[in-house]
């Protein structure tokens, strides 16, 4: 009675609010293979994910996550595989409905900002000593498990590929027409040659931000990087002083809006989304774009079919560096944004809860790893030893070298704290870089937000 | 005879269960469990603690959700004028002797009716677009480049913005019923005020409105009712933006239900949206009738 009124409410709400279209993409796989490492359990074994086939053309980690999991279901004959398999946006939706009806499957992904309320609910196994006495354990990058831990225990093993969220995608022979060899290190040269992008007719950088969360993920994580430091995010993740209301945060927030008034972007960067503005680049109303590193694979994609030229003199840049920004200048927020992680409920069912283990680091484990970076030239959460480089070309290098060798990574904001926090936050930044709103309100906002959700 | 094609009470019952059933699984339900959630603070897991009437008392000072509220309002305005008011022009104009081709016009003024709302944002987030929108296009056509904006980060124009494509999509569903309502009229009557020499705006104010008095009530019911609600094509040309500036109940209820995880607040959102919906309908019904009962006496 008490899951009937449960999903009674949630039918309550989806009623009221929105009848969204479409199911998502099922499979139920169950092949003919032989087991070969010795799982004893036979059954049903239920996985959510978002790499949808769609999604994994020319998504390195989509790509990687669906082969790897095609292998593993057909080796494990025995159990029956069953996919529920949706597009991201729809993915964070449902497995938040379904948390709160305590639902869950037997293994999802969940999100870096969920860990620890869905920890605390006893939603998600601890799996601290699984990650443990993993095979791959010494092979792990271990610094990547941050964001799904609390506590001090660990709680998924981090999924897909480690892609930077924010990167300065630039057209090189345009920036050396407005003399500069490369992508300025500082906002003031790009106001200068703002000038000469506006007398040829083109914006400077594009960027779109109609969805809100661009303008955090793909930007202020970077830009609140450099003012404040890699400790005031940790601070204020473990909750140990740090607040939005810091001056050095609020520096960043004011730094924002300034850049966003210069009129260096495109005049309708609230308007469009990152696909639009990644359009105005590849089409050449844009002498650089600002996105992540799914922009730039399709980017990339798109080039080397219509634009080879275009294709060859595109190079990539972090940010450049803001005024008075006293943190690390050669820096970009990347990750692994989510975690397989395995339902608390599978505790009561050991046979069940080790195919779950099974597969949970088979997906995330040295053959996923070297499946990208033989193919896509990208990282995961294991270590690969001496990619060779050599076959790809030089667009994806000059990529994979900025993502791991040229840069150091720093925090990307949402992959951690709560989703209530940063709808607040990411709506307040809208305004804010139109000039509607001070962002020492918008500061005080988060802060308040961050008090009563976090 | 007549016993045998009577049916029973019985079979009555049973044909009539089975929507009640659905009806009350679908509605009363959800609504009764909804108010019972609204109770808790649910945030991003089952767990639920019992906090009384503190969202209700969170939701009185939320500036969001009030503005929201206000969004709405603004639109049933729009719709109302919109929506009805040239639907019920149309319907005179189609009805009018000098007017040709009156099923075509039907047809085309119902059209976009037909069509999803997501689609209608997606059309007109077209028509409103920055670089190659028809209105920037048409400005630039006309000589007055000075006068293009990116209209759908205007906060001061987003609401008769986004108000415009829903006004368009409706005025064929009002149309096709006020047409129906005019049709019931005796004709004699508009000859008589013809022979009167009653034009065509005096017949349209004096004999037209306050016969179909109850008709034009049934529409801005619906009109409210449905605008009170408003959310997908919103939800697809600005997502509430810029800002809240565009945001509407249902659309903050979603925000803070799915987006922000907060499912008993979401639900103290969703009861408030029905208490407020049903609140505006009624006031409205009785102003209407109030008026007209005045007028009807004087």
């Amino acid at each position: 009675m008490r899951k009937l009124g449960i999903i009674a409410a949630v039918l309550m709400l989806t009623a009221g609010m929105v009848f969204a279209g479409g199911g998502g993409e099922s499979a139920s796989a169950s092949s003919g293979g032989i087991s070969v490492n010795g799982l004893a359990y036979t059954g049903d074994l239920e996985i959510m994910h978002f790499s949808t086939s769609e999604e994994a053309e020319g998504n390195g980690g989509s790509d990687g996550f669906r082969t790897v999991l095609a292998r593993w279901d057909e080796e494990e004959g025995k159990i029956n595989l069953v996919q529920t398999i949706l597009a991201n946006d729809e993915y964070k939706k449902q497995i938040a409905v379904l948390a709160a009806a305590d639902d869950l499957p037997d293994v999802f992904l969940l999100q870096g900002m969920n860990t620890k309320a869905w920890a605390a609910q006893g939603l998600v196994l601890d799996m601290t000593k699984i990650i443990k006495n993993s095979p791959y354990y010494a092979q792990y990058d271990h610094p990547k498990f941050y964001p799904f831990e609390s506590e001090g225990k660990t709680y998924g093993l981090p999924v897909l590929t480690g892609g930077t969220c924010c990167v300065v995608v630039y057209d090189s022979k345009l920036w050396k027409e407005a003399g500069f060899s490369a992508f300025p290190e500082t906002w003031a040269d790009v106001k200068k040659a703002d000038r000469f992008f506006n007398d040829k007719g083109i914006d400077t950088i594009s960027f779109g931000n109609s969805g809100k969360w661009q303008i955090n993920s793909c930007f202020l994580s970077t830009i609140g990087n450099r003012f404040t430091g890699g400790d005031w995010t940790h601070s204020l993740i473990e909750k140990k002083g740090a607040a939005f209301t810091d001056k050095p945060f609020v520096d960043a927030l004011k730094f924002t809006q300034q850049i966003f008034a210069s009129g260096i972007f495109n005049p309708d960067f609230n308007a469009v989304n990152n696909e639009d503005a990644r359009e105005y680049y590849i089409a050449g109303d844009s002498a650089a774009f600002i996105g992540g590193n799914w922009d730039v694979s399709y980017i990339q994609a798109t080039l080397k079919e219509s634009d080879p030229e275009l294709y060859k003199t595109t190079k990539f840049a972090v940010l450049p560096q803001p005024e008075g920004a006293t943190g690390d200048y050669k820096t970009h927020d990347i990750g692994l944004g989510y975690a397989v992680a395995i339902n608390a409920k599978l505790a009561d069912n050991p046979e069940k809860l080790a195919a779950a283990v099974s597969l949970a680091q088979e997906i995330t484990g040295p053959d996923f790893a070297s499946y990208v970076a033989e193919n896509y030239a990208l990282g995961g959460l294991t270590k690969v030893a001496n990619i060779d480089l050599s076959k790809f070309d030089q667009s994806i290098q000059d990529f994979y070298n900025f993502s791991y060798v040229d840069n150091k990574a720093c925090d990307i904001y949402d992959s951690y704290i709560s989703s209530a926090v940063w709808d607040v936050l990411n709506t307040d930044l809208q305004t804010m870089i139109n000039g509607d709103i001070d962002p020492k309100k918008v500061a005080e906002n988060a802060q308040a937000a961050y008090i009563a959700n976090y | 005879m007549l016993t045998a094609i009577k049916p029973r009470r019985r079979t009555i019952f049973l044909y009539l269960l089975i929507p009640t059933a659905v009806y009350i699984f679908v509605v009363f339900i959800p609504l009764l469990t909804a108010c019972f959630y609204s109770f808790f603070e649910w945030k991003g897991g089952p767990n639920k603690t019992f906090i009384g009437f503190q969202n209700y008392a969170y939701l009185l000072k939320d500036k969001v959700f009030w503005e929201s509220f206000y969004h709405n309002l603004y639109i049933v305005a729009a719709c109302i004028l919109g929506q009805v008011g040239i639907a019920f022009v149309f319907a005179l104009m189609i009805n009018s002797r000098s007017v040709g081709l009156k099923g075509v016009h039907r047809t085309f003024c119902f059209f976009p009716n037909t069509i999803s709302a997501v689609s209608i944002g997606f059309i007109w987030t077209m028509i409103y677009d920055y670089r190659r929108g028809l209105i920037n296009w048409f400005l630039e056509l006309i000589g007055h480049p000075e006068m293009i904006k990116v209209w759908l980060n205007e906060p001061k124009v987003v609401m008769p913005l986004i108000s415009i494509p829903l006004i368009w999509q409706y005025i064929g569903f009002y149309m096709v019923i006020i047409i129906s309502a005019i049709a019931s009229i005796d004709k004699e009557i508009f000859e008589v005020a013809e022979l009167d020499g009653a034009n065509a705006f005096q017949r349209a104010i004096h004999i037209v409105l306050p016969l179909i008095k109850n008709t034009l009530l049934v529409c801005v019911t619906l009109c409210i009712a449905g605008n009170m609600k408003v959310f997908d094509h919103i939800f697809v040309m600005t997502a509430g933006g810029p800002g809240n500036a565009s945001n509407v109940m249902a659309l903050y209820g979603y925000k803070v239900s799915f987006d922000q995880q907060n499912m008993g607040y979401g639900t103290a959102i969703s009861l408030a949206i029905f208490i407020l919906s049903m609140t505006v309908i009624g006031g409205s019904q009785g102003l209407v009738k109030r008026l007209t009962k005045e007028k009807e006496t004087v």
